[in-house]
């Protein structure tokens, strides 16, 4: 089952999704896509985990030895956005690249949690664009907030599929298109820290929460994008998520 | 799992911003992995699995030898606030509170310290917002910590390379805060090292008091 929320005439709307892309309310009630604003799938989202440098050749593409050890940082929910929202381009940058992700979504609570009963403590599974604007990192400073945790540079979705309806993640295509042409493309099968480990790892270190979400990183074929710009971030048997990338005077309007 | 009443969306805290601690690291920021100092204000999140309440016990984290504990100044947000200057700043704190930070005793400042950062319950506040009006000289605070009863450290707001004002502008541009979200404003540079059963207790003369233990 895909899980969706979005906005439709004022209020906010849990949905699913069938596999004729129909987006359908409890009582089977049909809503027409192009009257409603996609939300992110995840009502109350707890901790953002992301994932640095965890595909072998998107850590040589920066040049990068791999790390032995996850790179994990926290991004904040404001972050958040939905399917077709806006994502903005901060004014005097000279490189934003999007980072297309498998996101895998905690379902109950764990702490020390095997990675043999790890899948046990997954919902299901959504992708997200972790967007990011190198001119701001710093060695990889902890300012990487202020690369990582801006307003709406996650968006996140269409929807969020149930992990049985996903089945095994471990050879998963991932690709990336920029106005229609192929720019990135990998498979989940070049991870280096597959979602199992994660859990594992993370909950040794700290209780996982049901809304905790778990993004995976990103294969190499970074590129610059533009205001103007449409990128289409899609796992197979996941989802394809989009997003116009906006100026920041666009984006922030009267708070510009 | 404990929570804590005033903390609702995020706690962002302000690491490296003792004005003494950056001065006395100047010739290790230039060497690796460094290689130059931070030009931006240092950030970290302390997620939600970490909000505690005043007099909490801490837990001691299984299979770790050391533990440290930071006080700071905790800054409530009360509106939605985003991109603001200096100047208008402060109108959007609805008003104040203490945070312990218990964590891993750090080793660089280089890459961001989950493992250090995010144990269960390591992030209690003060039980009480004191109302922003009260507190009419914000940069005359201090916020002075003991241990078992003995003063280990004290932290004077002067003493912030980046003051309150400052700091809420600048994270407010790359976050919109909201009503609930908590600044945790700066830390005195060397944390205190604390043992199993301490009683560690902050305090900011008249506006907040913070008590909590260490497990034994």
């Amino acid at each position: 089952m895909k899980h969706a929320r979005v906005f439709h005439n004022g209020v906010e709307l849990d949905i699913t999704v069938d596999d004729a892309n129909r987006l359908l309310l409890a009582d089977g009630t049909e809503l027409n896509e192009a009257e409603v604003s996609w939300l992110s799938p995840v009502k109350n989202p707890g901790t953002i985990f992301a994932l640095g440098l965890n595909y072998a050749d998107h850590a040589s593409e920066l040049a990068f030895a791999p790390p032995t050890e996850p790179l994990v940082f926290l991004k904040g929910a404001n972050t958040l956005t939905g399917h077709k929202q806006p994502s903005y381009r901060p004014d005097d940058i000279e490189f934003q690249h999007y980072e297309c992700e498998l996101v895998a979504v905690i379902g109950k609570e764990g702490k020390n949690i095997s990675r043999e009963d790890a899948m046990d403590y997954i919902a299901g599974y959504t992708v997200c664009n972790d967007f990011a604007i190198r001119d701001y990192l710093e060695n990889y400073y902890r300012p990487n907030l202020r690369v990582k945790s801006r307003d709406s540079l996650c968006p996140i979705g269409p929807w969020l599929i149930d992990k049985d309806d996903v089945g095994d993640i471990s050879d998963l295509k991932l690709t990336t298109h920029v106005n229609g042409e192929l720019t990135q493309e990998g498979t989940t099968a070049d991870m280096i820290f597959d979602v199992p480990f994660l859990v594992e790892y993370l909950s040794k270190i700290m209780t996982l929460q049901p809304g905790d979400m778990i993004a995976t990183g990103t294969p190499k074929g970074l590129k610059d994008m533009q205001p103007g710009d449409v990128v289409v971030c899609e796992i197979e048997k996941v989802g394809a998520l989009e997003t116009r990338i906006v100026s920041e005077q666009q984006f922030y309007g009267d708070k510009y | 799992m404990n929570s804590n009443p005033i903390v609702k969306g995020k706690l962002v805290c302000v690491a490296l911003n003792d004005a003494e601690q950056l001065a006395s690291m100047q010739a290790e920021f230039s060497e690796a992995p460094y290689q130059s100092a931070p030009t931006q204000p240092v950030l970290y999140f302390k997620p939600h699995n970490t909000w505690n309440v005043d007099g909490a016990v801490i837990d001691w984290p299984v299979d770790e030898a050391a533990m440290v504990v930071g006080a700071s100044l905790a800054v409530v947000i009360g509106q939605e606030c985003c991109r603001v200057s200096v100047e208008e700043a402060l109108t959007y704190v609805n008003g104040y509170t203490l945070l312990h930070d218990f964590s891993l005793p750090e080793q660089s400042y280089y890459r961001p310290d989950i493992k250090g950062k995010c144990l269960d319950g390591s992030a209690p506040l003060g039980s009480a917002v004191i109302a922003a009006d009260q507190v009419t000289d914000l940069a005359g605070l201090t916020v002075i910590t003991q241990v078992n009863g003995e003063t280990v450290s004290e932290m004077p707001m002067t003493q912030l390379e980046r003051n309150v004002p400052e700091l809420i502008s600048t994270i407010s541009r790359i976050m919109t805060l909201q009503a609930g979200d908590v600044i945790a404003v700066g830390f005195r540079g060397e944390r205190t090292s604390v043992q199993k059963g301490d009683r560690v207790t902050s305090a900011i003369a008249g506006v907040a008091e913070l008590n909590n233990q260490l497990a034994d």
